[in-house]
């Protein structure tokens, strides 16, 4: 047995099975919001979240601690659902805006369907369904609570584009939920 | 605290802490979905490689069937491009499970070789799916001229009907694939914009 064969078989890490289940309890909550940022059909969902689990399980035989478990699920994630809404776009020819768009879109969610507990819920998905799949990453890593540079990582966009983008996701958020709250307030 | 990072705030911890349904997958259960995904991916190529064999036979019977070295020769070219458009169908094409090393590839990248991969498909269509039959179809039409001259009294009437109605389907086929890469580079352009510091 040679040097490298010994430090390879040093170097091996917890098996592929028993990362997946790691990462699974560590990210499967945020694996579900993440599908359901990217298909809002329930049936559709499931079939994505599925392909999610595969594309993560067989991914994580290359897994090499390069990266944090963290940002290698995330990119697989984001990779494997991205493809999927791409595929959509062929097939329905669906247009997606940039976040500096969203601000001139109408709000689609009207007030009796976002009368209930979850209004602003309902408001965040509407507003994430229309962004590009770039914008999407940016705004689903901002709600999760990454930091720039996690997020940069994730994505690939530098850390001050990332800033950019967050500014003006902040800066909708702020737009949209302020004109529901006096649109409340004004009914009252 | 500005009202903003409050709001941050806010909108985070409502985010993190809707309902999720805990969908838990067991990697016998992972491994029993990948096996049938596989499954299904080899259905589809072997749809394409059924469909591939039915012309070629259909085309090689025409070939031994005629007698003109004309009409062999079309029919020759006809197989030659059939079999070359499904290798490239197969093997560029065809669609295929996300890369084992997808989590090595930043967002901005895998979207980018994604859709490069795209644009080079469609833009080059001239050369994989409608280059490849046309000399077997003009030779086909010229042995047909040729072969027809006692019963026809104008063959190019017949002909020229025929080599317009390819012409155009051709041209048709590559205007929408050239709208196709050209939607295709705005979004690689948009992307290259994105990742550029600013």
């Amino acid at each position: 047995m040679n040097v490298g064969q010994i430090e390879s078989m040093s170097q091996t890490g917890p098996s592929q099975d028993s990362q997946f289940e790691q990462a699974v309890v560590l990210h499967g909550a945020a694996l579900e919001r993440l599908a359901r940022a990217y298909e809002a059909d329930q049936e559709a969902r499931r079939d994505l979240l599925q392909e999610i689990h595969i594309a993560l399980w067989r991914s994580l035989k290359s897994f090499d601690n390069r990266c944090s478990l963290r940002t290698w699920v995330y990119r697989v994630a984001h990779n494997t659902a991205a493809s999927h809404v791409a595929q959509r776009m062929r097939l329905k020819r669906q247009v997606f805006v940039g976040i500096e768009e969203l601000l001139f879109l109408p709000d689609r969610v009207g007030s009796e369907e976002a009368a209930g507990q979850d209004d602003a819920l309902i408001r965040v998905y509407e507003l994430i369904h229309q962004l590009k799949p770039l914008d999407r990453q940016v705004m689903l890593a901002y709600l999760e609570g990454m930091d720039a540079a996690s997020t940069a990582e994730i994505t690939g966009l530098s850390a001050g584009n990332v800033a950019t983008k967050i500014h003006r996701i902040k800066h909708v958020l702020k737009s949209r939920f302020q004109a529901q709250r006096s649109e409340q307030g004004g009914a009252r | 605290m500005s009202d903003e990072s409050s709001q941050d705030r806010r909108m985070k911890q409502l985010w993190q802490s809707q309902p999720t349904e805990g969908v838990r997958m067991s990697v016998e259960q992972i491994q029993a979905a990948a096996g049938k995904f596989q499954r299904r991916i080899h259905w589809r190529n072997l749809r394409e490689y059924v469909t591939a064999v039915f012309l070629v036979v259909f085309f090689s019977y025409e070939f031994f069937r005629g007698g003109d070295l004309l009409v062999r020769t079309g029919f020759g070219l006809m197989i030659a491009g059939i079999f070359y458009l499904i290798w490239h169908l197969l093997s560029k094409g065809s669609w295929r499970p996300l890369p084992a090393d997808a989590g090595l590839s930043s967002c901005i990248d895998f979207q980018r070789r994604q859709l490069v991969q795209q644009r080079d498909l469609v833009s080059s269509v001239w050369r994989w799916y409608l280059g490849p039959l046309l000399p077997g179809m003009a030779v086909l039409l010229v042995a047909f001229w040729h072969a027809n001259p006692g019963h026809v009294k104008y063959p190019s009437l017949v002909v020229l009907p025929e080599a317009i109605f390819f012409a155009v389907i051709s041209v048709a086929v590559a205007k929408l694939n050239e709208s196709a890469a050209r939607r295709l580079q705005r979004q690689i352009d948009e992307l290259d914009e994105a990742s550029r510091d600013i």
